[in-house]
């Protein structure tokens, strides 16, 4: 710091002319603050939050661009990420005084003039040799906070970058890539705190949040999302995650799972930060009886401490790999004559969750998809699954399976990809509805007659995703949260892999695999206006507001997860080109 | 002769045009015309491929240089960070390449040749079996004695490699009644540094695993033998190559070569320079 000023000051003493560009910059240099990035959902002019707003409601007050308007609507500018590197891009752009900043696959950042498209910079994390990404090298969005801009790499590090720049100020190594971990989320920025997850890792692999200094990037505290392990504060033990052997046996908690990879969401009205956790380890269910806390889960945490404000478990001793990462969104539970303060979760299982954000009780579990083979319903009481038995993935062990041969499949849906992967859904206050990108699929799963991990044999799981529908796989679906009646739906013919956003000129933006960028009416799902971006989206859209327009911003890309699966899936989406484009609307001038 | 021609051709062609296909798995004659046997060897996998002082060590390396010596190529290593499975690690490694670059393999070692898993993966022709593995116990011999069968674990500590056979086997076998005395390593090193320290009174892993961690540093003071397992499936399989699926001419060659090192010995002969037992598979 005290050299940049030095520099800056001698500048100044020498072209004494620039004074009036000098303090400009100065200006510029200063950045958002915490207050602008609290109150980020009420300010349209800008998107400083992964979410648009901390809350992660992805709601926009504007609307210039509305149901009747927006047929008008066109491309403005399109910029391509380049170079020979495509594949997957997940991300949702911010916006701040006249730039973007938008993350692209091969853990790349660029910053363009949100006027023209012109990149002012970009910087390419040099990648190790040797990472072993899971599910394609995409990155989900930057985080921005004073003179810097913030996002995580493929080899688990976290950049901290000066905005106008582009130059690092700091790097720091968030985890082991050599033990598989990567990170892949956004960042959010709480007070000053940059907090994030930890991703990836199949082996031995806790999940933990954590929270660094925004300016140095040095680390506050941790907290692990399994119990029995130790807490960080300040660089001393903090507290211990639950009780130790609760609901794990053996040593098993020491390498549990409940990654938090998707990152996390916070509200300032209870001061919480909410993150949902990834399903235990290993896959074998029958090897780890108990609850296995907090694996599949959301925990609400003190970002002031990281303590544990409160739990709720949506799979409790998940057996299908349904992670339990999904985004949990605020918003206030209009609902007889009563406002809750409540979050939403729509999560893997196939159960779309309200929940007290004050003290984790559960308001209601219903399906937002037509099969929920695992479990009949949730007990409100006790707020647990009422699991059905025979649909839980058989052990290994008690044969079908290695000894004589493939074992018997059971059908379940959802299939691991979810009722919803990692899609963010939106909630629009105006309709008081959430609007939740779904994918209709189950799976066929078996006991492998052979498999090998490492040139070892193995005892894992075959498993196939069917589609349960021939004409549709992906179901865009508006919720009302008070009944968890589904009000309307959108049907795609590939399954929905990316983000939604909901405005107050009663629009619904999403993307689809087959590259269009689509506005339905948030009230009745009527499809209002569509454009082909060329690839397809899997990124998340977002719009704001700038020399009195109204614009709206989506990245475009095919990758992520689908195309990783072969199957009946794979006739869907075969012959999709991969891409690597932002793509900017607005209205024509009148 | 045509053969020879042809190689000569594509090396022509390949000159003229460097800037296309980096480094894509080739056939017999392409591999003799280059000049380099390129294999996929997995990366941090003692005693099989594993560096050493930065040197790249183990009985896949040797091996692989060995039949290249036979072939008169050049060997060059291609390091691979394993992935969930095996079926992905062959993607990888030798027919399609990693995600993140670095183009594919001519030939993966350390590939189980099972009729199953080969006709799952019909990408690659899998084939020169060269190893038989089977499991084995290393225990402290004043907590285990040599005569104890597997009971011995509801009072003792045993440590496994997490998510493994091994793992599976002693969590869930005998009505599940030594899970709590199984302890969970990342790596089968690290439950052998783990029987060291005594934190552990045995290690159930695969046997040249084993020998390969406690042979490299005093391992007399800790024996090695099997357990009888009863229901344990699979208890052994065979280890052997992979090439692309076009490359089946290639694989004839390798694998030719393969037997004549296993019959000359000098297969054995490196797995014994690794303090290994070399178990040939069965045919």
């Amino acid at each position: 710091m005290k050299r940049m000023f030095t520099s800056i000051a001698v500048a100044g003493a020498v072209a004494g002319g620039l004074a009036v560009s000098f303090s400009a910059d100065a200006a510029r240099a200063a950045g958002p603050t915490d207050q602008d990035i609290q109150k980020d959902a009420e300010t349209p002019g800008d998107v400083l939050t992964y979410g648009m707003g901390l809350q992660g409601q992805r709601h926009s007050t504007l609307k210039t661009i509305n149901t009747e308007t927006i047929k008008k609507m066109v491309p403005v500018w399109a910029f391509s990420f380049g170079g020979e590197k495509q594949r997957g891009q997940e991300s949702q752009p911010l916006v701040h005084d006249g730039v973007i900043y938008v993350t692209g696959s091969y853990s790349r950042l660029f910053a363009l003039d949100a006027r023209t498209g012109e990149k002012k910079w970009q910087y390419d994390a040099r990648l190790p040799e040797g990472i072993m990404p899971c599910c394609d090298v995409v990155n989900r969005g930057a985080a921005i906070l004073g003179d810097k801009v913030y996002f995580g790499t493929l080899d688990a590090r976290l950049v901290a970058l000066n905005k106008d720049t582009g130059k690092v100020v700091w790097n720091k190594k968030v985890a082991d890539y050599q033990a598989g971990y990567s990170m892949t989320a956004a960042p959010i920025i709480v007070n000053g705190k940059i907090i994030t997850g930890n991703s990836g890792g199949e082996f031995g692999v806790v999940g933990a949040v954590e929270a660094r200094d925004a300016e140095t990037g040095e680390l506050v505290w941790t907290r692990p999302t399994v119990e029995g392990n130790m807490g960080t504060l300040n660089g001393k033990e903090s507290t211990m995650t639950g009780t130790k052997n609760a609901s794990w046996t053996g040593d098993l908690w020491q390498t549990g799972g409940g990654a938090t990879w998707l990152g996390g969401t916070y509200d300032a009205e209870t001061n919480s930060i909410f993150f949902g956790t990834g399903n235990p380890a290993p896959w074998n269910s029958h090897l780890r009886p108990g609850d296995n806390l907090y694996t599949s889960s959301t925990l609400a945490i003190n970002p002031d401490n990281g303590e544990i404000k409160w739990h709720f478990q949506t799979t409790p001793h998940d057996g299908w790999d349904f992670d339990g990462v999904n985004e949990f969104i605020s918003f206030d539970l209009k609902k007889d004559g009563k406002v809750i303060k409540a979050g939403a979760k729509a999560d893997r299982n196939g159960y779309f969750f309200v929940i007290d954000r004050t003290n984790g009780k559960l308001q209601s579990a219903t399906p937002f998809v037509t099969q929920t083979s695992w479990a009949t319903g949730f007990d409100l009481k006790t707020g647990r699954p009422i699991y059905n038995d025979a649909n839980r993935p058989p052990n290994p062990m008690d044969g079908g399976g290695a000894a004589a041969g493939q074992g018997k499949p059971i059908f379940a849906a959802p299939s691991f990809l979810g009722g919803k992967n990692w899609m963010p859904m939106a909630y629009s206050p105006d309709t008081d509805l959430f609007y939740v990108p779904a994918n209709e699929w189950g799976m066929d799963i078996w006991n492998e007659a052979i498999t090998y991990k490492k040139g070892a044999a193995y005892l894992g799981a075959g498993f196939t995703i069917k589609p349960l529908f021939d004409d549709y796989i992906g179901a865009l679906r508006a919720i009302d949260p008070k009944t968890g009646k589904i009000v309307w739906e959108y049907k795609n013919p590939a399954p929905l892999w990316g983000g939604v956003l909901t405005t107050a000129g009663n629009l619904v933006f999403t993307g689809t695999p087959e590259g269009y960028l689509k506005a339905f009416d948030a009230k009745t799902g009527a499809e209002v206006w569509k454009f082909n971006t060329g690839s397809g989206i899997v990124g998340s859209p977002i719009t704001w507001e700038m020399d009195g327009e109204q614009y709206v911003s989506i990245v475009s890309g095919w990758g992520g997860a689908v195309p990783l699966w072969g199957g009946e899936v794979a006739k869907k989406v075969k012959d999709i080109n991969q891409g690597g484009m932002l793509w900017v609307f607005k209205l024509p001038k009148a | 002769m045509i053969g020879t021609v042809l190689g000569r051709l594509f090396v022509a062609a390949a000159l003229l045009m460097p800037v296309l296909a980096p480094a894509a798995a080739a056939s017999l004659d392409t591999v003799m015309s280059r000049g380099v046997l390129r294999v996929a060897v997995y990366r941090d996998f003692a005693p099989y491929s594993h560096r050493d002082g930065g040197t790249l060590k183990g009985t896949d390396v040797d091996l692989a240089a060995a039949v290249a010596d036979k072939m008169g190529l050049r060997v060059e290593f291609m390091e691979l960070t394993a992935d969930e499975n095996m079926d992905d690690d062959l993607r990888n490694a030798v027919w399609k390449g990693s995600v993140l670059g670095g183009g594919v393999a001519d030939v993966m070692m350390h590939v189980p040749v099972n009729r199953a898993f080969a006709q799952r993966n019909d990408l690659v022709v899998i084939f020169g079996a060269y190893q038989r593995e089977t499991y084995a116990i290393a225990r402290d011999p004043a907590r285990v004695s040599d005569t104890a069968g597997f009971p011995v674990f509801q009072t003792e500590k045993v440590g496994v490699e997490l998510d493994t056979v091994p793992d599976f086997y002693l969590s869930g076998a005998f009505g599940g009644r030594l899970a709590a005395n199984v302890v969970h390593y990342p790596t089968v090193g690290q439950a052998v540094a783990g029987l060291r320290a005594g934190a552990v009174a045995a290690v159930f892993a695969p046997l040249s695993e084993l020998e390969g961690a406690l042979r490299s540093a005093g391992g007399d003071k800790f024996p090695i033998k099997p357990m009888p397992a009863p229901n344990l499936n699979p208890s052994e399989w065979s280890i052997g190559m992979a090439v692309k699926q076009d490359g089946h001419d290639l694989a004839y060659r390798v694998g030719d070569v393969m037997t004549e090192l296993l019959e000359s010995g000098t297969v054995k002969e490196i797995y014994a320079r690794h303090g290994l037992t070399h178990n040939r598979p069965v045919e």
